[in-house]
């Protein structure tokens, strides 16, 4: 018996000593590679893979600012008969404004402000991490930094229009002291201070070809002087919002702005399907649901006959999509026909903006011949003719924000939303349809306010 | 039940006792019986006080003791169930009939207290708490095991997430621990680390509803036979479960399945067979045309009224909810064993059906509980289960935009419309909603297959021993290996799916979870004249693996459902973990003559998990009763036990895998493979969650403990809650977990138990608990925040410093409180209450009820949100106010647009268990078929039978986001919970 337990008992033993029970192993992340990994000397594929994280970042604004701005500006519903707050709380119903964790946003503005500062940040790793890396040569660190602020300057915009004149932090590197909210006016001189070092930066570049893989979404400005004309496109719409008429006009000549070129040449996101996401503003033609953008009734109500953005951007269904909820039903009969398919790419910003920015500094200058001249090729692009109307000032913006509506509609943007909002005319857009209200802005996320006050005792 | 057990230790004691030579002066001879029936009771035990001596009783309930010398002695009679009596003896006295009193108050059960050793309960310090097997299972029949624990426990509140087939339970164990994640108790099943989580199933992403905390996913406790279990003991809160350090914050849950007795092999049979249907319906709102002339917008007023004008109705609860549903339950088990080897195998077959068409729960399981005597001082068990779990459990609950959900679908279809495949089987588009629900419900298949394989062991060595002491070495451990195979179908003819680019969805999931644990411990335990110490010391190393990996595939080529014939392939999600966890235990008892109890005990523990892997954290623990009616002062006759206790204790919850983790995820756009900083910065200085519970109490017996009352108080305190610290959005991450909050819970459980009538031919045993908790979110930390749910407008969490995080808040906002919303109600019952009566008639009846209640408590009910949207809830075109307003458009509170219309009472009482039984009298057996046949039960049940509530929906328990701490009340068109019917037919070989 005492043999037994001996041959239980020491290999029992001599098993415990040899590997000790109580000694864990260190657990690495075995599902993705850490932060840190990129922080220093990284390869020259880490960038990469970083390079193409913000291109992915960059796309995050596209869902929400698509179903609510554009919902906001009426440019769009989003229905939704799953959860009737896409209705009654996008809409303003019943008096409903926004607050700092509003339905679609939540404590942190999600899409509208979390998103686009996640890609800043994303923007600021990639700048860091091929900064810091041995295997880039300057030239290459150059590229990626431009290309980064170029984002960046495109991102901040977003935040910055969302909260409009409850103003944005810029200063935002170190995750635990972010700086103060500044002030709408200067955070967009912020901007332009951000799109301007991109510039240099990529000016230090070289001419060549970009030296890392974008995709297919740049596919027509993977140079490094194609990448400084959609850098300045963004500054032409910046400065816009900056109200420099001239500044745009200074813009546009550095961008890729083509007067007789194809309107919608420029930039996309891209959307290739799995492992890639779809197009998510694709609705099958005709689709039963009951959760679709659908196309706001007044931009059939106020269409110019024989405008051929109508016939190419709406699609009449068979049966209008109705939703029905506590509050007002609403009724509509068209979707989005912009997209072939759920892997067409979404333009974020095209030459028919530039032209139209182009008409606007100019109608603001008072350069009325330049601004009809330019609002002519956006009016003959869509078959309506050429513009005969007053040539004040008022006349012309009030002109071009109206091909503005049917040019830019629906883009990832909330053009009209913003567009009235610039010039005062929040009161115009139509809410005659749903018994809503028009949104000047939303204030902080809860989460801004929360941090304030965590870090303030 | 608990016999076996107890059964198997004393054999192996006196086994030990009977290695001494002993001279027989004089020969004590007696039968044992019970005093109520008369029966004879094998394998009692008789141990002569105060000496290392003893016999156990024979087949018939005789036994014979040899006296080495001529004094009196007195004697320990004891059987397991019975309370234990002190006979004397002596050469003029040596045949003694002796008649035991059923221990109808579990006086006398063995409860574990330490990793390494067990206590009777009398000497018990703690509250724990303690579920048979004829208490689990005796009743009815209950498809899951924690489904089979509500009521039977004071402060254990099982709550149901659904009715689906396949369980969905979660239990709370003295409130709430954690802040974060399901903060369920850990499960120890024979001593091996048993997996409980709520696997994905895939459903909330093929509906749309979300995270997979919306796949109403089974937890897997349901893959366990309930009739397997012995004894399940519930070690409530720290001061019980410290010796368990890590994972014991939540409570501990400990299983012991079945094991052979030496004698005769024993063939016992049984059949169930059952009928379910829904437990409630709430039915549809009538149609006129008055009403839809109020409802529908003008433009859609023609077609509505032509499509009512048809005539047809249809009750859409009846039709998807009450479908005939058959329950069926086959058990063998065979079990005997000699000297050497004991073995206990069964085998289980459980298919059930749903209420719901195509929905169903199936088990197979099989088990081998082996018990060997290596030799007299070496034993070895082995304890091994396969088990297969099939589980159907249909489309229900949150969908978005997809329309995969009868509920959440019906509540928008009028009665009046069909939705009913034609006679060609082409099912009609809905016009009222993105999906035909009876197509989902005939062709969609929500699968979950489970196959599983548990294996414990332990062996244990006696290394010394003499007359006072005895040292031992236990080495124990087991494996828990979980495969589980999901699949989600959509085919592509279904309306939503024809709305898609590509139609046809299919998910298809593999996880895989392998736990390993292993203990090694030294056990010496020495008398020294009344006073028995026991010293414990030993080593534990846990190991858990999981992974999982789900594969969509949408655009199907018809009725296919193999990945490859779909034209959108995509990698899902593919997800690894890895943790391992060591401690070190100590533990210190000492009972003196069953009078003063003490223990004392350390845990150390340190875990891969926390953000210092090798840190050890401690947990101790310390308690003392008093069995003060043992004291020789004592002379109250009417009071048998009077025993106040005091018990401390200190345990921990776990960190979430990859809290420490700063990581870089993977993405794909446009060709490209793209690494993005996570919306999370690890906290590499993370601890585990703590807690700390002070618990007191009474517990005392009455009338030779006919009646017992037990008392407890506790106050378990918890530090270092983890909940996730948002930063400034602004900065580009939105949170890291922090450690900043604390909770408190208190509470009090009562239980008064005893025999009201004991006669030979009626006794009437009754059990009332009460139990109630309130906890307290005593430091947050981080600025006061609103979570969980769907958001303020709905119904939300208030999480603020001096409140309960079970706090409702919502619209409309209220500036000047904290949160900045309205209180409307809290999830926290008043109280939770069962009582539980058995009845033996003429010895051979037995008739059992177990009610349960549970006060107070709000849900957020959103199934009566969606149905008022739909305009069907039944009533909702009536107009109590008389206003021309509808009382669906109209819920109170005024002005009928806030969150407090969807917060609801969900007070409830149910009549749990039914069940009658019938024994036939053995004698009359053994004429009818020779002894080929030991016995024969029928008997009939039921399981919820009634439900009485003012609560508006299908049950008052249900739970969308299934098992989480906070939020675990909401209501969106739920799986309704079963009515279960049963016949029952057992047969022993």
């Amino acid at each position: 018996m005492k043999n037994i337990l001996k041959a239980i008992l020491i290999p029992a033993v001599l098993g415990f000593t040899a590997c000790n029970p109580l000694q864990l192993d260190e657990v690495l992340d075995p599902n993705n590679p850490s932060l840190a990994s990129v922080e220093t000397n990284a390869t020259k594929e880490q960038v990469q893979f970083l390079l193409t994280g913000l291109e992915a970042s960059h796309r995050s604004y596209v869902v929400n600012i698509s179903q609510s701005w554009n919902t906001f500006g009426r440019e769009t519903w989003y229905l939704n008969a799953s959860d009737p707050r896409f209705q009654t709380d996008w809409l303003g119903q019943a008096g409903r404004v926004p607050d700092r964790s509003y339905f679609g946003f939540g404590s942190t503005g999600g899409g509208s402000w979390a998103a686009p500062y996640q890609a800043i940040k994303q923007a600021d790793v990639l700048i860091s991490s091929s900064n810091g890396s041995t295997l880039l040569v300057d030239a290459e660190k150059k590229a990626v930094s431009g290309f980064a602020k170029m984002i960046q300057g495109y991102q901040f915009m977003i935040p910055a229009n969302f909260v409009y004149e409850n103003g944005i932090r810029i200063d935002v590197k170190d995750p635990l002291k972010p700086g103060k909210f500044v002030k709408y006016e200067e955070a967009l001189n912020h901007i332009k201070s951000i799109l301007d070092q991109a510039d240099q930066d990529l000016a230090a570049a070289g001419s060549g070809a970009f030296p890392l893989k974008l995709t297919p979404g740049f596919a027509a400005f993977n140079t490094i002087p194609n990448l400084r004309k959609v850098n300045k496109a963004i500054l032409a719409r910046l400065n816009a919002y900056r109200k420099d008429w001239q500044g745009i006009l200074t813009a546009l000549d550095g961008s890729f702005m083509d007067m007789s070129g194809n309107l919608n040449a420029g930039p996309a996101h891209p959307y290739s399907g799995p492992p890639d996401a779809f197009n998510p503003l694709f609705y099958l033609p005709n689709a039963a649901v009951n959760t679709i953008i659908v196309v706001h009734p007044s931009m059939i109500d106020d269409a110019t006959a024989g405008d051929s953005r109508v016939s190419r951007k709406f699609f009449k269904r068979n049966n209008p999509v109705v939703v029905t909820t506590d509050a007002t039903p609403l009724s509509a009969q068209y979707q989005d026909a912009r997209w072939a398919t759920n892997t067409t790419p979404i333009p974020f910003i095209r030459n028919e903006e530039l032209i139209l920015l182009k008409a606007e500094a100019h109608a603001n200058l008072g350069q009325t011949t330049e601004a009809v001249n330019a609002i002519n090729v956006i009016r003959n692009a869509a078959a309506i003719g050429n513009y005969t109307g007053a040539t004040t000032k008022d006349a012309l913006i009030n002109e071009i924000l109206y091909q503005r509506r049917y040019s830019l509609w629906a883009e990832p943007w909330g053009h009209r939303w913003i567009d009235a909002r610039r010039y005062n005319k929040l009161n115009e857009i139509p809410t005659s349809y749903d018994k809503g209200t028009i949104f000047k802005q939303f204030p902080h996320p809860q989460s801004e306010i929360n941090w304030d006050i965590y870090v303030g005792g | 039940m608990k016999r076996k057990r107890l059964l198997f230790l004393s054999i192996c004691t006196l086994l030990f006792f009977s290695n001494y030579k002993l001279q027989a002066q004089y020969k004590i001879t007696g039968s044992i019986t019970d005093e109520r029936t008369s029966e004879t009771l094998m394998f009692a035990n008789i141990i002569i006080q105060n000496a290392s001596k003893g016999t156990v009783t024979d087949l018939d309930g005789k036994f014979t003791l040899d006296i080495d010398d001529n004094s009196e002695v007195t004697l320990v009679v004891s059987s397991i169930g019975y309370l234990s009596q002190l006979v004397k003896a002596g050469p003029s006295n040596n045949v003694l009939n002796i008649k035991l009193r059923e221990d109808a108050t579990n006086l006398e059960e063995v409860v574990i207290t330490g990793l390494a050793s067990s206590v009777k309960r009398s000497n018990l310090a703690n509250a724990v708490g303690s579920v048979s097997a004829k208490e689990l299972v005796g009743t009815t029949t209950i498809q899951t095991t924690d489904g089979a624990l509500y009521g039977k426990v004071a402060g254990v509140t099982v709550r149901s997430n659904g009715g689906a087939p396949g369980g969905g339970l979660s239990i709370q164990l003295r409130g709430i621990s954690s802040l974060a994640g399901a903060s369920q108790p850990l499960i120890i099943l024979d001593g091996v680390y048993a997996s409980n989580a709520t696997q994905r199933t895939g459903r909330a992403t093929v509906s749309g509803a979300g995270g997979s905390n919306q796949d109403d996913g089974s937890n897997r406790l349901a893959d366990l036979n309930p009739a397997d279990i012995e004894n399940i003991e519930i070690l409530k809160g720290p001061s019980a479960a410290a010796i368990y350090g890590t994972r014991a914050n939540a409570g501990v849950i400990i299983i012991t399945t079945k094991r052979g007795a030496e004698g005769k092999t024993k063939i016992s049979f049984s059949q169930d067979i059952g009928d379910a249907s829904p437990l409630r319906l709430l039915g549809t709102d009538v149609w006129s045309e008055a009403k839809i002339n109020t409802f529908f917008p003008v433009a859609r007023r023609p077609i509505e009224l032509e499509r009512f004008r048809k005539g047809v109705t249809i009750n859409y609860e009846d039709y998807f909810y009450d479908n005939p549903a058959i329950l069926s339950n086959s058990r063998l088990t065979v079990s005997g064993g000699d000297e050497k080897t004991k073995f206990y195998i069964s085998g289980n077959v459980t298919a059930e059906d749903g209420t719901v068409k195509n929905t169903g729960f199936e088990r197979y399981s099989v088990r081998a509980n082996v018990d060997h005597k290596i030799s007299k001082r070496v034993r070895f068990s082995f304890s091994t289960n396969y088990l297969k779990t099939e589980t159907d459990r249909g489309f229900t609950g949150n969908q978005n935009n997809a329309g995969a959900s009868i509920g959440y679908n019906i509540a928008y279809v009028p009665s009046y419309f069909d939705l009913r495949p034609n006679a060609q089987g082409i099912y009609p588009v809905n016009p009222y909603f993105s999906e035909n629900p009876i197509a989902v419900t005939d062709h969609g298949i929500n699968n979950s297959t489970v196959n599983r394989f548990i294996q414990a062991f332990n062996l244990t060595a006696d290394l010394f021993q003499n007359n006072t002491s005895n040292l031992k070495a236990t080495f124990s451990g087991g494996l828990d290996y979980l495969q589980n195979s999901t699949m989600v179908y959509l085919p592509e003819f279904l309306q939503f799916q024809r709305a898609q680019a590509n139609p046809g969805d299919l998910l298809i999931g593999r996880q895989e979870s392998f736990n390993t644990n292993i203990q090694a411990a030294l056990v010496y335990t020495k008398t020294v004249g009344k006073l028995n110490l026991s010293s414990q010391g030993g080593m534990v190393r846990l190991d858990f693996k999981n992974s999982s990996l789900f594969n969509r595939g949408r655009g199907l080529v018809p009725g296919q459902k193999n990945l490859r014939q779909s034209n959108i392939q995509e990698i899902n999600q593919n997800f690894n973990s890895k943790i391992s966890e060591a401690g070190i235990f100590l533990q210190q008892e000492a009972n003196f003559d069953d009078k003063i109890i003490g223990t004392v005990g350390i845990r150390w523990d340190k875990s891969t998990l926390n953000g210092d892997p090798n840190k050890l954290y401690a947990f101790p623990r310390a308690s003392l009763a008093l069995n003060i009616a043992n004291f020789d002062f004592w002379n109250v006759g009417a009071i048998t036990q009077l025993k106040p206790r005091i018990a401390y204790g200190a345990t921990s919850g776990p960190v979430a895998f990859g809290s420490t983790f700063t990581s870089l995820g993977g993405t794909n756009i446009g060709g490209l493979l793209g690494s993005v900083v996570s919306s999370q910065i690890g906290n590499t200085g993370i601890l585990p969650e703590t807690a700390s519970e002070l618990e007191f109490g009474v517990d005392a017996g009455f009338f030779n403990n006919r009646l017992a009352i037990e008392a407890t108080y506790y106050i378990k305190s918890t530090q270092n809650n983890i909940q996730n610290l948002n930063l400034a959005p602004s900065v580009g991450v939105s949170t890291t977990p922090s450690n900043e909050a604390e909770l408190e819970n208190k509470g009090i459980e009562l239980g008064v138990s005893g025999t009201i009538i004991d006669l030979p031919k009626f006794r009437w045993f009754s059990r009332v608990l009460y139990w109630q908790n309130r906890v307290l979110l005593t430091r947050l930390g981080i600025p006061t925040y609103i979570a969980g749910a769907f958001g303020a407008g709905l119904g939300t969490f208030l999480y603020a410093e001096g409140y309960a995080p079970t706090t409702i808040v919502g619209s409309p906002a209220v500036a000047g409180n904290p949160g900045g919303f309205t209180f409307w109600g809290n999830n926290q019952p008043d109280f939770n209450a069962s009582f539980f009566n058995s009845f033996n008639i003429l010895k051979n009846l037995e008739l059992s009820v177990l009610v349960d209640w549970k006060q107070g408590g709000d849900n957020i009910n959103l199934s009566a949100f969606l149905a008022d949207g739909g305009g069907t809830t039944k009533g909702w075109f009536e107009d109590s106010n008389g206003d021309g307003i509808p009382n669906g458009r109209q819920r109170d509170p005024a002005p009928h647009n806030n969150a407090g219309r969807w917060v609801m009472d969900a007070s409830f009482v149910k009549i749990r268990e039914v069940g009658l039984y019938y024994t036939f009298p053995k004698a009359s057996l053994e004429k009818m078929f020779n002894g080929k046949i030991k016995g024969i039960k029928l008997g009939a049940s039921a399981n919820n039978l009634f439900l009485f509530t003012d609560y508006f929906g299908y049950d008052p328990e249900t739970s969308t986001f299934g098992a989480q701490s906070i939020a675990n009340n909401v209501d969106i068109a739920p799986y309704p919970t079963p009515r279960r019917i049963f016949f029952h037919l057992n047969f022993d070989f």
